[in-house]
């Protein structure tokens, strides 16, 4: 895992960017929403390929791609997470200044 | 996200896979493989070689499994084939050493290669060796021991098969034979020679006879310093006008009867005027100009005879042109110079000519030859020492064996030949004396 974080850096910093402009817009973006057995299929998607990953089940170069994958998602989900929060953040802020003004 | 993904698989899968098997490939240096090979894909690598052992092989899987980013190690690892028999050889030929067959461990072949390296100063080594299990016990010592002799041998091939050493060729040097087959005494346990046919170079002794410098010149070999003594006795003896050359140098290896062929050989080259003998292990060449028609039939008829048993001799005498005749004066005077150098012995106490003086003899035939109108007398002379009678008897018997040498080389049935017994006590020594009348 070291190995992984200290080969990819760079790509993982590329996603943690791109999770953190995400969060930013969606806070603000109006999308339809995900219905609820949809929900349970990506649920289910990604618990199957963290196990997969886990269990060293995909051989040779795709299996490194999935690894790769999911290592990447770490970051950028992290990034939506910041982005929104501080989104939501400057959005109350000066939605609040409105008021008061 | 997904695009973002798709780049960095793109462009990363490739130098990932170079740095693991950059990492893999030095983690496998110190592990005793043979036939390495690293296969990454992704982040699962494939270790293919030949070890030496189980143990050799687990220790090379997980020295891979060990490197940090290494998910998986697929083992196609296996054990190196086991010789049987276990077979290694070296081969030397004139520009280079083969070592070829099976080595155990890649240390040791390196090891090897080394060691003819260093035996052999400047000759190419060249290294056929495969790697295999099966090597009897301290083959390594057994190995290194061949290789410090090969340096011994022109050419020829030492080979290991399990524990028999088997040997051919020929050796570099007289006593190369021996030294190899002396040295074979210490192969390790476990460990005999099969076959030992390594052969050694000719034992050669030559000796020239230069008439223009007056010189016979010696080379070559003599087994002892006790020989040599013998053989550098003889030819002062035999060559009593020329100035002895002795290169002669000790070395063992000679055949059996040398020194009883060899002082026969330079009896018949001091007959000659000019000539070359080559003795060659059992084998005497001889050739040159001898100094009348029957000296040249006597060496051929009996040198052959005088040698021991076993060797052969190849005789090729000419006759030298014989020399002008010249006047009773010039005769005296040439017999007087001869006889000045030289003088004819006998056995102790007897009248039978000694053998060394056969030259001489051979030179006052040639001179008698060159005086037809000369009336030679052969005078012995007796010294006071011993009983008047039987030193009287004695010379007298002497002179007639000198003048039936000559009757025999074909002198005196034309010419008038007399004996002569002069008992002058003042005479320093007993000796013979040719006398022109």
């Amino acid at each position: 895992m070291a190995f992984l974080i200290a080969f990819h850096w760079g790509w993982l910093l590329g996603a943690l960017a791109l999770g953190f402009a995400m969060g930013w817009v969606a806070v603000v973006h109006r999308a339809p929403g995900v219905p609820r057995p949809g929900m349970w299929l990506l649920a289910a998607l990604a618990v199957l390929l963290v196990a997969a990953a886990l269990t060293n089940l995909i051989p040779g170069r795709a299996g490194y791609w999935l690894e790769l994958l999911l290592l990447m998602f770490v970051p950028y989900l992290a990034g939506c997470a910041i982005g929104s929060w501080l989104r939501a953040w400057v959005v109350f802020r000066s939605m609040r200044a409105k008021s008061l003004g | 996200m997904l695009v973002l993904w798709g780049l960095a698989a793109w462009s990363s899968t490739a130098p990932l896979e170079n740095d693991l098997a950059g990492r893999s490939s030095a983690a496998l240096k110190d592990s005793v493989l043979d036939k390495t090979n690293v296969i990454v894909d992704g982040r699962d690598v494939t270790v293919r070689a030949e070890a030496f052992s189980q143990s050799g092989r687990s220790s090379a899987v997980g020295a891979v499994a060990a490197v940090p980013g290494v998910r998986l190690v697929d083992d196609e690892t296996r054990l190196a084939p086991e010789a049987k028999p276990f077979v290694w050889s070296a081969e030397r030929d004139v520009v280079r050493v083969t070592l070829s067959g099976n080595a155990p461990l890649p240390a040791v072949k390196g090891k090897l290669v080394e060691a003819a390296r260093n035996a052999l100063n400047g000759v190419e080594v060249a290294d056929q060796m495969a790697l295999a299990r099966g090597a009897p016990a301290h083959f390594e010592d057994a190995a290194l021991l061949l290789i410090g002799q090969i340096g011994k041998l022109k050419d020829g091939k030492f080979t290991v098969s399990d524990g028999e050493v088997t040997l051919s060729g020929m050796a570099r040097e007289l006593g190369g034979r021996e030294a190899i087959a002396a040295a074979l005494k210490k192969l390790p346990e476990g460990f005999k020679v099969a076959g030992n046919e390594v052969q050694a170079p000719p034992y050669i002794l030559q000796a020239y006879k230069d008439p223009v410098a007056v010189t016979v010149t010696l080379s070559g070999n003599v087994p002892d310093d006790n020989i040599h003594a013998v053989i550098a006795g003889a030819s002062s003896r035999k060559f009593f006008d020329e100035k002895v050359v002795d290169n002669l140098k000790t070395s063992i290896g000679a055949p059996a009867g040398f020194v009883n062929a060899v002082v026969p050989a330079l009896g018949a080259l001091s007959r000659l005027s000019t000539g070359t003998l080559v003795v060659s292990d059992r084998e005497i060449k001889l050739s040159g100009d001898a100094l009348y028609d029957a000296a040249a039939a006597q060496i051929r008829t009996t040198l052959p005879k005088d040698v021991p048993q076993g060797w052969q001799v190849k005789a090729e005498i000419s006759v030298k042109p014989q020399a002008a005749p010249v006047d009773p004066t010039v005769c005296q005077q040439l017999f007087s110079d001869l006889l000045a150098k030289g003088t004819v012995r006998f056995e102790t106490g007897r009248a039978d000519l000694d053998r060394d003086s056969t030259g001489l003899l051979d030179r006052l035939v040639e001179i008698a030859m060159r005086c037809p109108s000369a009336n030679i007398e052969v005078a012995g002379h007796t010294d006071a020492a011993g009983e008047e009678p039987t030193n009287q008897a004695l010379s007298e018997k002497r002179a007639q064996a000198v003048i039936s040498y000559l009757v025999q080389a074909g002198y005196g049935s034309t010419q008038p030949l007399a004996s002569n017994d002069t008992s002058d006590g003042r005479a320093q020594n007993r000796r013979i004396e040719f006398l022109v009348r």
